[in-house]
This record gives structure tokens, sequence and C-alpha cells, in this order.
């Protein structure tokens, strides 16, 4: 269940919200449906438009990588935004996963360009992917 | 003529003066109907020889409706700019949004196209 909270600072006030869970099918149509419901949740807590086209950059690159690497399962794509940063992490089975394929070094750089931090895991047959875009404070 | 249906995040047209005319995201989705226009240009390029404007091998893209583009829609793009550069064109791009040429710079990729105008 998705939580909101605001929590009052010095500086500005921080919202919190998330864990927002969407689960997807391996459908190339679909990365449109978790971006818009990641531009959602960022204008909710205050991102300003920079940082949502960053971050529905940074959800289209783990959907690419997930969608075009993985075993052709469900996505499972969360969001959660606390401590202004929002962070979005997707998750599926995979068979096999180089993480050096041309296309994912693109999916890299581009991540490296648009998010604070981002990494990937690879773990029991699993990929987790995650992205971190920071909020600005000014 | 690439026609978009309800689901398409992109539809892609080659206009009657050969401009493939571009609207939505240029994704995973939205790159293949790019492609497909694309080698419908290029299908007509090759019929129709040497006597196009401003080049023959040039595929001009008018991408004023285009406001988000990954990595997955950079590579349709960057397979066009191969094809185009084996016939000695390039690939135009004509008003170019900021989201776009974001992407470009920070793939380095640039300078493998022709930037013909910027979208304000």
């Amino acid at each position: 269940m998705a939580e909101a909270v605001d929590v009052a600072t010095d500086e500005v006030q921080v919202r919190t919200v998330g864990p927002v869970r969407l689960e997807l099918p391996p459908d190339p149509s679909l990365s449109r449906v978790a971006r818009l419901a990641a531009s959602g949740v960022a204008s909710l807590t205050g991102f300003n438009v920079d940082e949502i086209d960053d971050i529905k950059v940074a959800v289209s690159e783990v959907m690419v990588a997930l969608i075009e690497h993985g075993a052709d399962c469900t996505i499972a794509v969360e969001f959660d935004v606390s401590g202004g940063s929002f962070t979005v992490r997707g998750t599926t089975v995979i068979d096999d996963f180089d993480v050096n394929h041309p296309d994912l070094v693109l999916c890299r750089t581009v991540l490296s360009a648009v998010c604070s931090d981002h990494g990937i895991d690879l773990n029991d047959g699993r990929a987790v992917i995650w992205a971190s875009v920071e909020q600005s404070r000014g | 003529m690439t026609e978009p249906n309800s689901i398409d995040s992109l539809s892609a047209t080659v206009s009657r003066d050969g401009v493939i005319v571009i609207a939505g995201d240029i994704d995973m989705a939205g790159g293949p109907i790019l492609e497909l226009a694309i080698a419908e240009r290029e299908a007509q390029l090759a019929a129709d020889g040497a006597d196009h404007e401003p080049s023959p091998g040039d595929v001009v893209l008018d991408m004023a409706g285009v406001f988000f583009i990954d990595s997955s829609g950079l590579r349709s793009l960057l397979s066009a700019t191969r094809r185009a550069g084996e016939r000695g064109g390039k690939v135009v791009l004509r008003s170019v949004g900021p989201e776009v040429t974001r992407l470009l710079e920070i793939t380095g990729t640039l300078d493998h196209f022709d930037i013909e105008s910027q979208r304000g």
C-alpha cells in the first residue's frame, strides 16, 4: 500500500510516498504505463518538470533492460520517494543476462546521466535494476 | 504509411515530399513503428534514384511531435544513420525538441545526425 507523509525540515517540506508497485506483462507498449505512473508519483511529491523528465527516462531504461533481456516474465516495478529521492526498482526473471551487452551499456550510459545513482543486481535467476533521481532543494 | 492504432505510442507518416513526420514517444513500442516508416522511405529512395533533394540518400525526420525518447528509440535512429551512411547520405532531424537533443548529447551521438532545426 502506498503511504504519503509530509516531513517538515528547516529548508523544505519533503514528502514521502511509497512504495507504489506495478506488475506488468513484458509488453513494450506498457513501458508508457510505467512512465505515466512514475510521473504521477513524482509530480505528487514535488519534483519539477526537468526532474520528472529524468525520472521518465530512468523508468523507461529500467523497462528496456528488463523486457529486452529478461525471460519474458512479469516485470515488477516499484516507485519509492523518500528523503528527496525518487527510486525506481524493477525486477524480473532472467535466463541469461549479460551486463556488458552493447544495448545494456547504452542503457547504463543514459542512467548514469539522468540519475544520481543506479545499479544492477543479479541473484537467484532474477535481475533487479534500480535507479534514483534526487530532488533539487532550491 | 504507418498508421497508428489506439495503443501505439507513436505515429510515423511519410509525407508527399518524403519527410517522415513523427508524433509520439520513440521507445520500445514506438521504435519498430519508426523503423517501418524509415524502411518505406528508404524503399522510395532506392526506387526513385538520384533525383531527390537535398541529396539522394538523405532521410528527413520531422520530430516536432516527439517529446520522449529512450535508448531503445535511439537505437532505431542509429540504425537509420548506418544505412544512410552506406548510401552516402545522412539522417536529417527537423524541429528537434530538448528531450531528444539531451539524449543525443548524453550518449555522444549528436554528431551522427544532421540537426536542421530545433523546436523551441
